[in-house]
């Protein structure tokens, strides 16, 4: 297993099972062997994943094959229902649509928009019907930066392709699950959104799939192009059991007074390093990038996040909320670089701890190269105030009741952006969290 | 008259051996109405909040009863759900709490009511004390002003229906709109048999509450030192605590 020549067939077996299966065009191919060969030289800067090799080696499970939604196995169907998913599938004709491997299952709702130009497709499809693609495909991300961007460049499986056409706006949020199934490597889904001048998308990545999944590696990437003057928001739930690791990968390019709205739900997070997002700002654009974190047991999260804000006027937001519990540690590297006039960025990094043992580090990164550029940062780390917890107990609340309540409270403000019946989810999640024994 | 509160030679610290509270009795009977004054820093809030169970203020020396049971070893929710209600002088914001969610939580888990029926009373009882809809959907507290906060606490005390009802200076920063509706409200709670503890500077918070009810006592470094009828509340005013304080001699 130590072995770097096994290492190396053992990626190159998985790259040709890909080119075989997927009969993907020439570049793609070529791709994956950069990938392999930058692999074995590319540093390894992991603050958590000591060995990458340990998880180059998947597990071969076979999950039934998934045409519609009727064909999700039991455990996921559950999840739906538990999410409110499906019955907002059938009322509103919400979007959703599964990716399963290859397969993107396509519901009434992703029809009908796609007649107005709204186009979703397997990132495999994508390589295949846009050869233009090979300029943005590992575009905003380079396989020789670290061993896991360079094993994700080798295998990605599965992932999205979504393009919204110029000027046309979605009104409603369209969820995304991951389902992968029949795979033998690592969960690697590759997502590019494109976002023609003007248009609007809300995208929402449930990525509580996994369970189904023992692998214990996750890497997926997203690269994300916002055109002039378009509004993407990006929301992320993250509910993974405790052995896998995910290392989630998000950049984005934001174009002329474009907006991008990045926010990361972490409720199970096991161990994760999401230091790696960058995101590129054009003048008079505006990214936020909200984090909320539930730490518990031994989680271990280290979440970063780097802005450059190289147009005049634009704008960054770096928030977190972290609730850390148990033996959880919760750190944040925020850095924003103002590198054109007028630019404004804040970094803000709030978190309750609610034990002794819970940690919180903080390192926020201000960088201004230019003199009339406006950064600041924030932090507030604590405990539950005494005297909130007395006031709500006073009134006959339980303290358990009036902790969960404090708690919910205090990541309330950042759940804006969510859809309420996810919220409602969240919530009874982090109140089983905190409520103990309730 | 059955007692209701019994306080007996109360003693009371705050950071470690600071006594605050040096020897205090009070009896509450059952939907008595009494009224505490006395000047700034005598103890009055520290008597409401050790009452209530705060965890900062040290009970060292003394006996507090609720219905004849003791009730220093009580959480302040047990206290809450046993029928003691306190309206703060400055009420605590809550960051990111609905103010819907609340007292939804409030009305179901201390009153044990139907989440259905819920609404119907939180909305009557919100127009009651002059709020809108609005407010539903804002933090607790958050960005009241001061007014507001008052008749927020007089709020949940309508919803809760406690069987003593403590209220520490209801009347501060109020406008004389809302004075006069607190002090109806005052004289409603009482009429359906609630006990009050009304602590105050000023006697216009009982203008709606008939005077001959009132039992006055006059608190001082910890201690009451004077107690008697609604004149009481007139001779403070006209005179202040010095010169009363003075003419007992009380001083010394
Ligand atoms: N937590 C505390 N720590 C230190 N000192 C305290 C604390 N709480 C109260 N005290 C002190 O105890 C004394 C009584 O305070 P308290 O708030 O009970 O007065 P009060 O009678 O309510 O005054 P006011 O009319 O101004 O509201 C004051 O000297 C105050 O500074
Ligand atoms: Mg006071």
């Amino acid at each position: 297993m130590s072995d770097v020549q096994d290492i190396r067939s053992i990626i190159e077996e998985q790259i040709e099972t890909l080119r075989r299966r997927n009969k993907e065009p020439e570049w793609v191919t070529k791709m994956r062997y950069r990938g392999l060969k930058a692999f074995l030289t590319a540093p390894h800067n992991d603050p958590v994943l000591s060995n990458p090799l340990e998880f180059v080696v998947g597990h071969k499970e076979k999950f039934p094959e998934v045409k519609t939604l009727e064909d999700l196995p039991p455990e996921m169907r559950a999840l739906l229902d538990r999410l409110g998913i499906a019955e907002v599938e059938k009322k509103y004709v919400a979007g959703l649509a599964v990716q399963s491997d290859t397969n993107i299952v396509l519901n009434e709702f992703l029809k009908s928009w796609g007649a107005r130009g709204l186009e979703v497709l397997s990132m495999e499809d994508a390589v295949k019907k846009y050869p233009a693609l090979k300029d943005k495909f590992m575009s905003l991300f380079s396989p020789e930066e670290s061993k896991l961007a360079a094993y994700h460049t080798a295998i990605w499986n599965g992932g999205v392709f979504l393009r919204v056409k110029k000027g046309l706006k979605i009104p409603m949020p369209l969820h995304l699950f991951f389902l992968i199934q029949n795979s033998a490597m690592a969960q690697a889904p590759h997502i590019m959104i494109l976002a023609e001048e003007g248009s609007e998308i809300h995208l929402i990545e449930g990525c509580t799939s996994p369970i189904l999944v023992r692998h214990s590696l996750h890497l997926d990437m997203s690269e994300i192009f916002v055109g002039d003057g378009a509004k993407v928001k990006l929301s992320v739930i993250q509910n993974w059991p405790e052995y896998v690791h995910t290392r989630p990968m998000t950049r984005a390019k934001i174009g002329k007074n474009a907006e991008f709205i990045n926010t990361t739900v972490g409720l199970g997070t096991g161990k994760s390093n999401i230091a790696s997002p960058k995101y590129w700002v054009d003048e008079g654009g505006y990214v936020e990038l909200n984090g909320i974190i539930l730490g518990q047991k031994n989680y271990h999260v280290d979440l970063g996040g780097e802005m450059l804000l190289r147009g005049r006027g634009s704008r960054g937001l770096n928030a977190t909320k972290s609730v850390i519990m148990d033996r959880a540690t919760v750190i944040t590297r925020g850095l924003i670089r103002a590198q054109a006039p007028s630019t404004r960025g804040h970094i803000s990094c709030d978190a309750l701890l609610m034990g002794p043992d819970a940690r919180m580090e903080t390192y926020p990164g201000l960088i201004s190269e230019v003199d009339d550029a406006e950064l600041s940062h924030e932090a507030a780390i604590g405990k539950i105030r005494e005297e909130e917890l007395f006031y709500l107990m006073s009134r006959g609340l339980r303290e358990e009741e009036a902790t969960q309540l404090i708690v919910k409270g205090f990541l309330d403000p950042m759940l804006k952006d969510i859809p309420m019946e996810f919220v409602v989810e969240i919530k009874k999640i982090i109140e089983m969290a905190v409520g103990g024994g309730m | 008259m059955n007692e209701l509160l019994t306080i007996e030679n109360l003693h009371v610290a705050v950071n470690g051996n600071k006594e605050i509270i040096s020897g205090l009795n009070l009896r509450i009977g059952e939907s008595e109405f009494h009224v505490v004054m006395g000047p700034n820093g005598s103890g009055k809030s520290t008597l409401a909040l050790t009452l209530m169970g705060h965890p900062r203020y040290r009970i060292t020396h003394g006996r507090i009863l609720f219905m004849g049971e003791e009730i220093a070893s009580l959480t302040p929710n047990e206290r809450g759900r046993r029928g003691i209600f306190m309206a703060f002088q400055q009420p605590k914001v809550v960051d990111g709490v609905r103010i819907k969610d609340y007292l939804t939580l409030l009305l179901t888990k201390v009153k044990g009511m139907d989440p259905l029926k819920t609404g119907k009373i939180i909305r009557k009882t919100l127009r009651e004390v002059w709020f809108s809809e609005d407010i539903l959907g804002r933090y607790i507290n958050e960005g009241f002003s001061g007014g507001e906060k008052k008749r927020f606490e007089i709020l949940q005390a309508l919803l809760l229906k406690p069987k003593l009802l403590i209220l520490d200076e209801p009347d501060s920063g109020v406008d004389i709109d809302s004075l006069s509706l607190i002090s109806s409200k005052l004289r409603k709670m009482h009429g359906e048999g609630i006990a009050v503890l009304l602590i105050t500077h000023y006697g216009r918070i009982l203008q709606h509450v008939d005077p001959r009810i009132l039992h006055v006592h006059i608190l001082r470094e910890g201690r009451i030192v004077m107690s008697g009828q609604e004149e009481l509340v007139e001779r403070i005013e006209q005179e202040g605590f010095r010169k009363i304080f003075e003419e007992c001699g009380c001083n010394e």
